[in-house]
């Protein structure tokens, strides 16, 4: 029997219908994968079900009872938890302080940290997450601070537990984990909401998928029924290749090179001396769990950040002390990790987004002022040209789904046609068909001579598209293959610091 | 920028950004005055009409003009940074050295009187905004962050002025410490006989529309409000914000000593110790900026909006003694409603 009911749910954001008429069911003890490609309306439906937003229509009904959420305090008190995709953490708390903030046991006006820290080992052993209850969080990797988020949220009793995109962090070896945990929580009764892009996640671990796109229900499968042609094509309306053809004949001139990079302090280097060279149609991939450096690289590539040693040359020349503006104007462009916190602004339009970095030459500028149809009209050929879904090019880019606004991003950053790109987690959070979609962007920039250098905390990824691959950890480079050599397992191995040979 | 007040005030920019709010919050501020004048048994009705009446009717027009000038540059030497995120509290200071400067120029510049009053504008402008981008390089270089530097720069620029006219520039006829009188031929002229309102105007609307424009249509007002928006992806872009920081904050300086000039050429005819930050225009100004988030249209409409609310409060403390200290919380109900505006917005999502 469903426990948890969502039905006949709209929503409607200005221009786009978010959710049209959904209909979700889940029972308890059972794993219920929810797919779609971005902007399909997964989020916006869990949104709805956590508290976050309310429907415009349809209700909610959890073991048979209606129930209304003004918030998440609602949704919480009827049992529903939520794993967010960003970690929603104090950092500088311990573990016990994390999980039982706001409802900590008491005794008379104080908290009662012995019994706080007991209780926290106690339900972390009862449900095989083992974590220490005095760890601070800051110093936690984030295998294991999800585990944390997983913890809080049986802490409050949770009944239906959704986990929003929950993978994209983690090494192959903590997913597997992470879906031992979750039939665990199953089995004794929980019902669990993965939602999720990735096919072989949702075969592997879930009991039923449900599948939107463009707000609709598409398809609701019983996991071991169906197959993942079924899926993607109830997620894309179509059928779709993944394979990428092969890289181009031969590489070309030395786009750029590193010198025995240092980022950071003494004590802490981000990034150790790290060298490579990147060619003109080759694709360099950088693999690694995040956070073991690949973010800083990349920025004091771009100037973002000061480099502490060695150097970099950019298309013949010596670019480590200059500005990111003759970075970018000595040919490099720049797919950011953040795409909201660094890569867009969301309170302005697409218009404004798309100009940005062709705003000081014509034809957008002519003797330093705007000449805003034009700007308009570059807009609008963008979004045709990587077809973003938006109402129009002057709506506020805030209001996109994650790939659209990637959309907007790439679509930017590709305009300058520079000779070397730098794509940074370029498909993370994004569906299947605009993962396709940048894919098949990328092999033509590689395919036209440029030179690609990819970070990516995502395997297949790096598998399908680099052809040389160097592996970080802790600042290091640790491992270079050629893509011939590396397969899952192996760079598994490295990316969890692993020395030894893998044969 | 980490300071959070630096934070409350963007966010109240984000917010600020149509007419409709604007509106709204001024209605309301109106509501609420009206209520308290009630409760102290003041007629609402009597205090809304004199204070219209005092704003606009006959020649207080021209007063409400008059004081619209230089709470209009004020205001729009705070909207500049503020487009940006970037907060200067200290065009006080700005505005002093500015005027102490073309007061100087005036009386003391060998040379033709136009000359002298042209010099006078232009440094007094140029010392502002020299005193400003100092603020901007202290950031820079040492991490002090604007919101205390440009404060606190004001008072040593207070002071010195304040020390020129009490030792060695003092007319010492005067009974407050004051420079000499400057000779008719340096002030600025009168542009209606027989009203307070003089060349100033022409040079604070020409600076008024310029920037509007500029702020709409140019690529450095592009890059300015994308960094108000979102400073890392402004950087990321290629802005390079330490000489934005710099240049805007010499623009904001400049336009404050440019109304310091204005007020001793057209109005004052003497720099005294004290006069030019008493009306405080400085902070009305900052107030209107923030009012209409930092938009140049905005703040002017803002700016002249509150001019009239203050030439009509004194009016109607004169005519009816309704006490004028009554538009001043009107002024402040109207900031508040508008930054709680975005609090309940949300909610109500």
């Amino acid at each position: 029997m469903a426990f948890l009911e969502m039905i006949d749910v709209v929503k409607r954001y200005p221009g786009v219908l978010a959710n049209d008429h959904v209909n979700l069911d889940v029972n308890k003890g059972e794993i219920h994968a929810v797919m779609g490609e971005n902007g399909a309306g997964k989020s916006t439906l869990m949104a709805i079900l956590y508290g976050l937003q309310s429907p415009d229509e349809g209700y909610i009904r959890i073991d048979w009872k209606t129930v209304f959420f003004r918030s998440p305090i609602d949704a919480i008190d009827h049992g529903i938890g939520m794993v967010h995709q960003s970690f929603k953490l104090f950092e500088s708390l311990s573990v016990w302080e994390n999980v039982v903030y706001g409802r900590e046991p008491r005794r008379g006006p104080f908290i009662d940290a012995a019994e706080s820290r007991r209780q926290v080992a106690a339900l972390s052993e009862r449900h095989g997450l083992p974590i220490d209850p005095m760890a601070r969080v800051g110093s936690l990797p984030v295998g294991v601070r999800q585990r944390l988020e997983i913890l809080k949220a049986l802490y409050r009793h949770v009944r239906v537990l959704i986990l929003d995109e929950p993978t994209a962090v983690l090494t192959p070896g903590e997913v597997a984990g992470l879906f031992k945990v979750l039939r665990t929580l199953a089995a004794a009764g929980c019902a669990i909401l993965l939602v999720t892009h990735k096919l072989n996640e949702a075969m592997a671990v879930s009991d039923r998928i449900t599948v939107l796109r463009d707000g609709r229900v598409t398809e609701r499968l019983v996991t071991a029924q169906t197959n993942p042609a079924q899926i993607v094509r109830a997620m894309t309306g179509r059928n779709l290749s993944l394979d990428v053809p092969p890289a181009g004949p031969h590489p070309g001139a030395v786009r750029l090179e590193l010198n025995q990079l240092v980022v950071g302090g003494q004590n802490r280097r981000a990034v150790n001396e790290v060298s490579f060279t990147l060619r003109g149609g080759e694709v360099l991939g950088i693999a690694g769990v995040a956070g073991n450096g690949q973010s800083e690289l990349v920025e004091a590539i771009m100037g973002m950040r000061p480099c502490a040693g060695g150097y970099i040359v950019l298309n013949g020349r010596d670019i480590t002390r200059r500005s990111i503006a003759e970075r970018r104007a000595a040919g490099v462009s720049y797919i950011a990790e953040d795409r909201i916190r660094t890569a867009s602004a969301a309170g302005a339009s697409a218009t404004d987004n798309l100009a940005f970095g062709f705003h000081r030459r014509p034809p957008i500028a002519v003797r330093g002022l705007l000449r805003i149809r034009e700007m308009r009209a570059w807009a609008r050929t963008l979004i045709r040209k990587f077809e973003i879904k938006i109402a129009s090019e002057m709506t506020r880019v805030g209001t996109l789904s994650g790939g659209n606004l990637q959309k907007i991003v790439i679509a930017r950053e590709l305009a300058h046609d520079a000779p070397v790109l730098i794509a940074e987690q370029p498909t993370r959070g994004v569906d299947v068909g605009a993962i396709e979609f940048i894919h098949s962007e990328l092999v033509r920039e590689r395919d036209r001579g440029h030179a690609i250098l990819l970070v990516s905390a995502e395997l297949s990824e790096i598998l399908a598209l680099a052809d040389r691959i160097l592996v970080m950890y802790e600042g290091r480079v640790i491992a270079t293959l050629d893509r011939a050599e590396a397969n899952e397992s192996i760079l598994g191995l490295y990316m969890a610091g692993g020395e030894q040979k893998a044969s | 920028m980490s300071l959070s007040a630096e934070v409350a005030l963007t966010h109240i920019t984000r917010r600020a950004i149509s007419l409709v709010p604007l509106l709204s919050a001024v209605i309301l501020g109106f509501g609420v005055c009206g209520l308290i004048a009630k409760a102290v048994g003041l007629s609402p009705l009597l205090m809304l009409t004199e204070l219209i009446k005092g704003a606009v009717e006959g020649p207080q027009i021209f007063e409400t003009i008059a004081r619209a000038v230089p709470l209009t540059g004020m205001a729009l030497a705070a909207a500049i940074p503020l487009r940006a995120g970037i907060v200067n509290l200290g065009a006080d200071g700005q505005m002093v050295l500015g005027g102490c400067a073309a007061a100087i120029i005036a009386l003391y510049l060998p040379a033709p009187d136009i000359v002298r009053m042209l010099a006078a504008l232009l440094i007094g402008a140029g010392i502002g905004g020299a005193y400003a981008a100092l603020a901007a390089a202290g950031e820079i270089f040492a991490n002090v962050p604007l919101l205390l530097s440009t404060w606190l720069l004001s008072y040593p620029a207070k002071g010195l002025c304040g020390w020129l006219v009490r030792s060695p520039l003092r007319d010492p006829i005067t009974a407050w410490p004051s420079t000499y009188r400057i000779p008719p031929g340096v002030r600025l002229a009168h542009l209606v006989p027989g009203t307070p309102i003089n060349q100033g105007f022409l040079l604070i609307a020409l600076a008024a529309v310029l920037i509007v424009f500029l702020d709409r249509r140019s690529s450095v007002g592009y890059e300015l409000r994308l960094r108000g928006l979102n400073e890392r992806f402004a950087r990321y872009g290629g802005v390079a914000l330490n000489r934005q920081t710099t240049w805007l904050m010499f623009v904001s300086g400049a336009l404050a000593g440019l109304v310091g000039a204005i007020m001793i050429l057209g109005s004052q005819f003497r720099f005294t110790d004290g006069a030019l930050t008493a009306p405080q225009y400085t902070w009305s100004g900052v107030l209107a900026a923030l009012l209409a988030g930092g938009e140049p249209l905005g703040t002017v409409i803002a700016a002249v909006l509150f001019a009239a609310l203050q030439t009509g409060g004194f009016a109607m403390e004169r005519s009816v003694e309704i006490p004028r200290v009554l538009t001043m919380v009107l002024e402040s109900i109207i900031i508040l409603f508008l930054s709680m505006r975005g609090a309940i917005w949300r909610r109500g999502r």
